[in-house]
């Protein structure tokens, strides 16, 4: 059970992931703050990204199946990056 | 500019649509009825208003609205999603937007002769999630595919992602009711049978009534291809240090004779620098990651299966590496979805703006790929330079034959432009990039528009020299079916069929 | 320096809301279109989230006034679909820690036309009686009162104050008071400790939606000052537009100064049945499928609590939608649209409900009470609240 205090929602300071990217969340990459200057970020919580990057993945599943009834794997993962899942 | 929409006008409107709720002609409905997604001279907005919006729903009062325009010369703009990526549904002379969304219903399903009957204001993916339970599918699937309308894709003769596998729109339209620029209510198919896919009976008139922009009539209902749901979906996406190795394995892929094989996507080394600056797939790829491949195939697991292996080699062949499952399915997944969202825009020092996406559809053949690449990113990077107001966000080029991987390609540079500075100079300028970037097209034997249609400034002037010595033949055509030059006037320099 | 003249007010908002305005307008693209319950029913351009951020623009262009597009706001439940569709959001809202907000803005243009004098007369009736006796007018004509907002109550023996406060919505204490039996007996069954407020104000949310933010402002400030006044450090809210006003208005208005934990109902529920503290003894042969509430599935993420606890019912056959095809769903009840426009909330709750009769179920099994009414109104298929089955199964004797 997910219980709310304002105080969780404060997104962790970002750290840097190469020259135009940088990430909070474990896996979220983020845009760098720094290129938002003209065009200001908003106030997202952390329930917001989190939400939004569910329904991210659920929205492309719903489109595989929509499409087909199976999705044919090869079972291999990335080979531009093997020591990462890719 | 005075509007031919007078009181006595909207009189008629309300006598023939009958219902008050649906002859809009208060600012609101106006406003909202003038752009499409394609970029917009924002500051000239109050040029590009109707006159009056109506919501049919039938093909009778279509038909009434129509010869009420032919007898009093105002033109009609025929609106059906109003997603589009040209100009087919932006007003150029006022008049009477004809707003078909209310005439979204499937009034029939057959599926012993396997067809599936609907209003044109319907969507192809709501459509699907009706059909579902009946396993089968109507596959047009462009990248608006969740938010265009049948009637706007017959309209602009719309390209399919799996178009290679099924067909595009005018192969999967079999018939359709169309009222014609004179009001007639007619039959338009191949032959005379609602459900009939060919035949050679008296002028086959389906194609020309594909594709015309809105500027040969209002489709009113549309009977529609129905194919058995498919069984399984496979994706790869293939990743190359060199350009010209992904080129060649796109030339491997498309002629493999693989039935199953939907479509083949090649992105260039622009377009992989725009997606390493926001896509978690492309973010943390390596740096000899240059251009990428993306391959799709629908169908039968016995034929998919098989075939899939196939194309694992194809793919590796020319030092193509593959990107994983994970990303193939995800990237294929979201292609459903036009992705071009407008904080993909950077200014000259990288901030990110909202920006609206040109996205350029020419039609070219494989040969001239890697060379139109060239000119076009040359071109948009000049105008980038010199106005600070575009972005170069990379090229795709799409498999574009019907049924023919191996066919020509549609091929896409995608430009942002900062539509908040637009002003006439720079609006001018992008005009001017937009006419350069089609001339391109031209001079490689290509078409400068596979599928949104020329129906924009920078586009339209070069209708004429494109259809070349059938551009008569076209203008007898609109003069004969539109003597008035009601139906969608100002479109495609169709207008010098009247001089 | 305000500018009252004609288009002042227009250029002011424009000017606060050109980002969002844009970020819609650069695109246009519409992918919210379709899964708008509004849009699936009029078929109207003027009600697409397109067109309410393009109003802005058109505003900031001296194309519109505040008149001309009231009534196009006027169309939405802000269930929150668009939002979450718009490939804005669910590519790269994330990324950019910018998202399409077409709720924020519909709510901001509606308090617009209420200091504009472009008030809508059935919102601003009913929000007049809110001010008055500070719970809305859910009974009709018949007069609600803070005298009887915990009737409801009657015989379970709910203290007043105390660690953990149980809201209960205006719709839940005096119309479905079933819904907040039900809650309260499933609570007692397990051992929770909770009181109520000593006066309880509607949390404001619809008047919030409806454009009346100054009204809403002072409904958050008395219950907060409630809770306070009788040491609440929690408040469980089963209603989700209350969770919401909990979660996002109330935080909004007071800042760091909120110190609350707010509970969502079903997810408290669902804990205590997964723990043994509620114990789902009871069978019960019915096949039911579930409405997901838009204040809940697409404004929060939350969809997974309820169908646990359906799934953990005996005796249930349970035929699922899943979460994403429901963001299109919608009861049409929220955003005020049933007291502005009952004939579209009408036609989307008999669409939604016509889904629901094709699985050839028994019921129609929510877990929001303002979606109940509109649902149950169709006629057509029994309409159950969720904590109204499991306090079924859990043998809870709810007399409403």
């Amino acid at each position: 059970m997910s219980i709310f205090r304002l105080g969780d929602q404060r997104p962790p300071e970002p750290r840097r992931i190469n020259d135009d990217v940088v990430m909070r969340f474990d896996h979220v990459y983020e845009v760098d703050p720094e290129k938002m200057r003209v065009f200001p970020q908003q106030d997202l919580p952390a329930w917001d990204t989190e939400r939004i990057v569910a329904a991210r993945w659920d929205h492309l599943d719903w489109m595989h199946d929509h499409f087909a009834d199976e999705v044919l794997s090869t079972g291999l993962g990335s080979e531009t990056m093997p020591e990462e899942e890719g | 500019m005075g509007s031919a929409v007078d009181d006595a006008v909207l009189d008629e409107l309300r006598a023939i649509i009958g219902d008050t709720d649906r002859v809009l002609d208060n600012v609101s409905s106006r406003a909202v009825r003038t752009r499409v997604p394609a970029p917009f001279p924002v500051h000239r907005w109050a040029q590009h208003m109707p006159d009056v919006a109506v919501l049919p729903t039938s093909a009778e009062e279509v038909s009434e609205v129509v010869k009420l325009a032919n007898r009093l010369r105002i033109p009609i703009v025929p609106r059906a999603g109003g997603t589009g990526l040209s100009d087919g549904a932006v007003p150029l002379k006022g008049g009477i937007c004809v707003d078909v969304k209310l005439m979204n219903q499937i009034h029939e399903v057959d599926l012993v002769d396997r067809t599936v009957t609907v209003g044109p204001g319907i969507n192809m993916l709501k459509l699907n999630e009706r059909l579902r339970p009946h396993g089968v599918f109507y596959p047009d699937d462009p990248a608006s595919y969740p938010c265009s309308l049948v009637g706007g894709r017959i309209g602009t003769g719309g390209w399919s992602l799996l178009g290679s596998r099924y067909g595009h729109t005018r192969d999967l339209v079999i018939s359709m009711e169309v009222v014609l620029p004179t009001g007639e209510i007619v039959h338009i198919g191949e032959g005379g049978g609602r459900k009939l896919r060919k035949s050679s009976t008296g002028l086959t008139l389906k194609h020309l009534f594909t594709g015309h922009q809105g500027t040969l009539g209002i489709c009113t209902q549309a009977t529609l291809e129905l194919v058995p749901r498919p069984e399984t979906e496979f994706a790869a996406f293939f990743a190359f240090s060199d350009y010209m190795d992904a080129w060649r394995t796109t030339g491997a892929l498309t002629k493999s004779g693989l039935a199953t094989l939907a479509g083949v996507v090649l992105f260039d080394e622009w377009k992989l620098r725009y997606l390493r600056r926001d896509d978690e797939a492309y973010i943390p790829q390596p740096e000899d990651v240059r251009a990428v491949i993306a391959v799709a195939m629908y169908g039968r697991r016995a034929e998919v299966e098989p075939a899939s292996k196939i194309v694992m080699e194809l793919g590796r062949e020319n030092a193509g590496r593959y990107l994983g499952d994970e990303i193939s399915q995800g990237d294929w997944a979201s292609r459903h979805d036009r992705y071009a969202t407008p904080l993909h825009g950077r200014t000259l020092d990288g901030q990110a703006v909202p920006m609206s996406w040109h996205c350029e559809d020419a039609a070219l053949n494989y040969s001239v790929l890697p060379q139109v690449r060239e000119e076009w990113h040359a071109i948009v990077d000049r105008y980038i330079r010199e106005y600070g107001i575009f972005d170069d966000w990379g090229m795709f080029a799409y498999t574009n034959g019907a049924h023919k991987p191996w066919g020509d390609y549609l091929v896409e540079i995608d430009v942002g432009i900062w539509e908040q500075r637009l002003d006439d100079t720079n609006w001018e300028a992008w005009v001017r990039c937009k006419r350069e970037i089609a001339e391109v097209s031209l001079k490689y034997g290509g078409s400068i528009t596979a599928c949104h249609g020329a129906t924009r400034a920078g586009d339209a002037e070069l209708v004429p020299t494109e259809m070349g010595t059938s551009w008569e033949v076209v203008k007898r055509i609109k003069r004969a079916l539109d003597p008035n030059n009601v139906m969608n006037p100002g479109k495609q320099m169709l207008d010098e069929a009247y001089e | 320096m305000s500018d009252t003249s004609s288009n002042g007010h227009e250029r002011e908002f424009a000017e606060r809301w050109r980002d969002n305005a844009y970020g819609c307008f650069s695109s246009g693209h519409k992918f919210c279109r379709e899964v708008c319950p509004v849009m699936q029913v009029t078929r109207n351009e003027n009600h697409t989230p397109t067109a309410f951020h393009a109003n802005i623009v058109a505003m900031e262009q001296g194309l519109v006034t505040v008149a001309d597009v009231a009534d196009d706001f006027v169309h939405c439940t802000q269930c929150g679909a668009c939002e979450l569709r718009c490939p804005n959001t669910l590519f790269t809202g994330d990324f950019y820690r910018h998202r399409t907000r077409t709720v924020d803005v519909v709510k901001a243009m509606r308090a617009l036309m209420v200091e504009t004098g472009n008030e809508r007369p059935a919102w601003k009736l009913w929000n007049e009686r809110l001010a008055a006796d500070h719970n809305e007018p859910v009974l009709g004509d018949v007069p609600v009162s803070q005298e009887h907002v915990a009737d409801w109550a009657d015989g379970l023996d709910i203290p007043i104050g105390g660690e953990t406060v149980l809201f209960v919505d205006c719709e839940a204490a005096f119309y479905r008071t079933s819904y907040s039996r039900a809650f309260a007996q499933l609570l007692q069954l397990a051992g929770v400790e909770f009181g109520l407020m000593r006066e309880q104000w509607c949390c404001g949310g619809p008047a919030a939606e409806m454009g009346y933010a100054d009204l809403a402002r002072k409904h958050a400030e008395h219950n907060v000052a409630d809770w306070r006044a009788v040491g609440a450090k929690r408040v469980i809210a089963p209603d989700p537009h209350d969770y919401i006003a909990f979660t996002e208005d109330y935080p909004a208005l007071f800042g760091d100064d909120y110190e609350f934990e707010i509970v969502l109902g079903v997810e408290l529920i669902a804990e205590l049945v997964r723990d043994g503290r509620i114990r789902l003894t009871h069978p019960v042969e019915r096949t039911v499928t579930y409405h997901d509430p838009c204040r809940l599935n697409k404004r929060k993420g939350i969809h997974e609590a309820p169908r646990e606890l359906l799934r953990a019912i005996p005796g249930l056959t349970f035929k699922d939608v899943d979460r994403v095809t429901q963001w299109s769903y919608c009861s049409g009840g929220g955003g005020g649209l049933p007291i502005e426009k009952p004939a579209i909330t009408a036609e989307i709750a008999r669409r939604r409900v016509e889904r629901a009769s094709e699985l050839e179920v028994d019921a129609l099994i929510s877990a929001c009470p303002w979606s109940e009414r509109p649902l149950s109104d169709v006629g057509a298929l029994e309409v159950m609240d969720l904590f109204e089955l499991v306090a079924v199964s859990a043998g809870v004797t709810v007399t409403a």
